[in-house]
């Protein structure tokens, strides 16, 4: 390695993020992320303002919103909103190029593919943490609001930062986890639909998987993360195998390890890649 | 030596079971370099090898002594306008330019100052606030190859360049082409309009159905094509009497007179021996010459005689 | 001036009705269609269930089968019982495959044509925006009609046949609410399917936004209700409000069940029947204001 190289790899690596940024996440077309985004989001919030309006009491608990929180996180955010925004973002970088002919523009740059790869999964993360991280932490902080100052006590005081905390690390390890895989799917597949269903028909049987099959999964890592255990509701709930959770100190970093994994497996086939654009 | 040549050494390419190109040996030295053939001859796939986009079947490619495995440097030399006609959506003619740049390592202020004077020097300085989605055939063509050269490349290759190009814009851009070849880059032009490949080219590749048919100066190509007898077109006073003459040789094999009664075009198996013919005429008869030209001594005739009219090989 | 003579005819031999000129598009799909053998065999398996209902209601009447298997006189009616409850099921059962076809098969009508700028080749002849959209939107018709309300029907049919005319007057109602709640299902489908495909470009990810927008779809409602303590959100559970509007239509007022399978809404839980309407409704203007948009002969950049 040359000295220099590795400031004119951040330069190369810049440029693609700043070009993905603009060509695609701060245009018009990236509109339906924000909605999928901004979508729990707006029913938090409209939460707060209805139970803001005077009335005589609340028909519901804190407690009961925490555990409501946790379901939404867990069957909403991890399996669609996380999910499906991911598989958005992420198998059009490279699969969206194809598609329309453009991809033949970045191969002729003198960038190492391999940087190439690094650059577009960092453009795809840096939105997808922006927007699910924060949808999260802006549902989180909405959803309880109503309860005044025993809200406020829960959050400084209580387990209230330490939750958010977790959830925002679970929305982050789950983009960056699922970005690596989407981004796998869209160089490798004509068609990454079909394996991004295999993924999620997976992912989705997870808890009624036997112990050892539910460890090949992400999901089982970032439930495993999560503050509130949400229980399957009956009459699923009778096929459902327990599996001892897996500790933080393994769960993180094996997601980032997986992550690391896929991304450079992809980046080394990215030097096989040929420009192929027939259908 | 090497270093400044375009080779490629014993290169096939397969797409599946259909022929790319087959055991193809080039050198490509500086200059203009036309590849000719008809529709799937393999020109847009010699394009695609040399730039490193699909990769050889079989067989060795160095662009002045870079492989093409290696983009991160052969990308720095090369600059192609492809035949896709398409640009990333969302992007203005000066973004898609100025962006694309970044990737090679410049700061900006350089890669400001190269992306100006890219779209000045194909004429798309006025447009270049504009959505490429917006532009034109012509107005896309020009700013593609404006992207292909923003970089100052030494290896040129364009992929049918003057599509969609209206008579000016085609003039300016052949200029360019001479300009580059001059400056001794290689600058390598894949066309149809052989009048034009004709004009600028110093030296062609013939192309025929993955194989390569010729390859050289166009007039060392027309020599080797020793089985079309060569067509001369002499402008003289007598042409009737000069036909007399040459038609008691053995290597004539047809002449015709031209309507206004003064031109001569003939057909000879043996063009030197004409000329020297030619010369003893002159000085027996005193006949007057007004011109002579090689009449078929150009790309649309080597490539009648060599591709044909239908495609296929002769 | 050359002056040449005029040798060029146009065409004056006969036409096809113009009214059937849009039935190009499903001639050149369904050739497409069968060349491809994972979508003939979905196909052709998704008519196993309407089988075994056929099965079953043969088996119900068929006095040699019922002592094989040694249920005899009104035991036999309780084995399964043919009323409301099996038809919605089998349309219910049937209208979830056909989802599926229709989202391996819808994204495949628009996008290549836009991708590959067809449009501008078809509204170039004498064919309207509003024939390409027929056209496209017969191909999922066709197909689905072949998997919900003509193996429904035909099993109405059946039972109708080999339980006698009286019946057959009794229950009409469940053959009308076989065949309107099928087509609304089918033009719901047909026409999200194409809108989508109209709004990507790109095949595998309209089919992926097909799923999206239903299971999407349905876990926000629940998001919803969840938060707001509510019933509301389940409009945007297409399925919801279609399973709420097959009730209304199998049973009129006289409310018996929840709904079809995949279809059902707890009982209490079910939005009011105009909302349902209302909501379907809005979901078809939306999906023709996206084709209004999309399906042009050229895309205008500005």
């Amino acid at each position: 390695m040359q000295p220099g190289e590795v400031q004119l790899w951040g330069r190369q690596i810049a440029a693609v993020l700043r070009l993905e940024m603009k060509k695609t996440f701060l245009s018009k077309r990236g509109w339906w992320i924000y909605c999928l985004a901004a979508g729990p989001v707006v029913v938090t919030l409209l939460h707060w303002l209805v139970m803001m309006r005077p009335r005589s009491g609340f028909n519901h608990h804190l407690g009961d919103d925490s555990i409501i929180f946790a379901g939404l996180f867990q069957l909403f955010y991890l399996r669609a909103t996380i999910f499906f925004g991911c598989m958005g973002i992420f198998s059009n970088l490279f699969r969206g190029e194809m598609l329309e002919k453009t991809l033949h523009y970045y191969f002729l740059t003198p960038m190492r593919r391999e940087l190439l790869v690094i650059g577009k999964y960092l453009a795809g993360l840096s939105v997808a943490l922006v927007l699910f991280v924060g949808s999260t932490a802006a549902a989180f902080l909405t959803l309880a609001r109503h309860f005044g100052a025993a809200w406020s006590d829960y959050l400084y005081h209580g387990p209230g930062m330490s939750q958010l905390g977790s959830y925002m690390l679970v929305a982050a390890l789950g983009c960056v986890g699922y970005g690596a895989v989407f981004l796998m799917c869209g160089l490798f597949f004509r068609n990454p639909m079909i394996p991004a269903a295999v993924v999620f028909v997976w992912e989705n049987l997870n808890p009624f998987l036997p112990a050892l099959l539910k460890k090949i999964s992400v999901i089982f890592y970032l439930r495993s993360l999560c503050p509130v255990e949400v229980p399957v509701p009956p009459p699923f709930s009778v096929m459902v195998i327990d599996a001892d959770p897996t500790p933080a100190w393994l769960a993180v970093p094996g997601l980032l390890v997986l992550a690391l994994i896929l991304l450079a497996y992809t980046a080394m086939s990215a030097r096989q890649t040929e420009i192929n654009y027939g259908e | 030596m090497t270093e400044t040549l375009i080779s490629f050494a014993n290169v096939s390419r397969f797409y599946g079971e259909v022929l790319g190109i087959n055991n193809v040996n080039l050198t490509i030295p500086p200059g203009i370099t036309s590849l000719v053939g008809p529709n799937g001859s393999g020109k847009t796939t010699l394009m695609n090898l040399m730039t490193g986009l699909i990769r050889p079947t079989q067989g060795e490619i160095k662009v002045l002594g870079i492989a093409p495995e290696h983009p991160e440097q052969l990308c720095k030399v090369v600059g192609y306008c492809a035949q896709f006609d398409s640009c990333p959506k969302g992007l203005t003619g000066y973004q898609f330019i100025y962006w694309f740049l970044r990737m090679h390592g410049l700061t900006a202020a350089e890669c400001d100052r190269k992306t100006n004077a890219a779209l000045e020097r194909v004429s798309m300085t006025a447009a270049a606030g504009r959505p490429v989605g917006a532009y034109s055939k012509g107005m896309r063509q020009r700013v593609k190859l404006a992207q292909a050269i923003a970089h100052d490349p030494q290896v040129l290759v364009l992929d049918e360049p003057l599509n969609g190009l209206d008579p000016m814009a085609r003039a300016e851009t052949i200029a360019l082409f001479r300009e580059w070849g001059q400056n001794g880059r290689h600058v390598i032009v894949s066309s149809h309009i052989l009048h034009e490949v004709d004009q600028i080219s110093d030296q062609v590749i013939l192309l025929s159905q993955g194989y390569v048919v010729a390859e050289g100066e166009i007039k060392g190509v027309r020599d080797e094509v020793k089985e079309q007898p060569m067509q001369i077109l002499v402008r003289c006073n007598d042409p009737g009497g000069l036909a007399a003459r040459l038609f008691q040789q053995d290597h004539m094999v047809e002449a015709k007179i031209s309507r206004d009664r003064k031109g001569l075009l003939l057909r000879t198996t043996d063009a030197d021996s004409f000329y020297l013919l030619l010369n003893k005429v002159i000085l027996e008869t005193g006949l007057e010459v007004e011109s002579i030209a090689p009449a078929d001594d150009d790309v649309n005739s080597v490539y009648q005689y060599l591709i044909g009219g239908e495609g296929g090989t002769v | 001036m050359a002056v040449y003579k005029k040798t060029y005819r146009p065409y004056e031999g006969k036409l096809t009705p113009g009214w059937s000129r849009f039935l190009v598009i499903p001639r050149y799909a369904f050739t497409e269609f069968h060349g491809k053998r994972f979508l003939s065999l979905f196909f052709f398996a998704s008519f196993i269930y309407p089988l075994i209902c056929a099965l079953i209601i043969y088996v119900q009447h068929n006095a040699s089968a019922l002592n094989l298997l040694g249920v005899q006189g009104q035991g036999a009616r309780g084995l399964i019982s043919i009323n409301v409850t099996f038809f919605m099921n089998l349309l219910g059962w049937q209208s979830v495959l056909a989802l599926f076809l229709a989202s391996f098969v819808g994204p495949g009508q628009v996008s290549p044509d836009l991708a590959n700028n067809a449009l501008t080749l078809y509204l170039a002849r004498p064919f309207s925006r509003v024939e390409y959209v027929l056209g496209k939107m017969s191909v999922l018709a066709i197909l689905m009609s072949l998997m919900t309300w003509i193996p429904g029907l035909l099993c109405f049919a059946l039972q109708g046949y080999l339980e006698g005319w009286q019946w057959m007057k009794d229950n009409a109602r469940l053959a009308s609410g076989m065949f309107f709640g099928a087509w609304l299902w089918i033009l719901m489908l047909a026409l999200l399917a194409l809108a989508l495909s109209a709004w990507v470009k790109w095949k595998p990810a309209a089919g992926g936004l097909m799923f999206g927008v239903f299971f999407v779809g349905s876990a926000f409602g629940a998001v919803i209700n969840a938060v707001q303590r509510t019933t509301w959100g389940n409009i945007f559970n297409i399925g919801h409000l279609v399973g709420v509007v097959w009730v209304q239509l199998f049973e009129g007022s006289n409310r018996t069940t929840n709904g079809a399978v995949f279809f059902r809404a707890t009982a209490g839980e079910e939005l009011p029947l105009w909302t349902c309407w209302m909501a379907l409704a809005a979901l078809s203007l939306i999906c023709l204001y996206m084709l209004a948009r999309k399906i042009r002969g050229a895309e205008v950049v500005r």
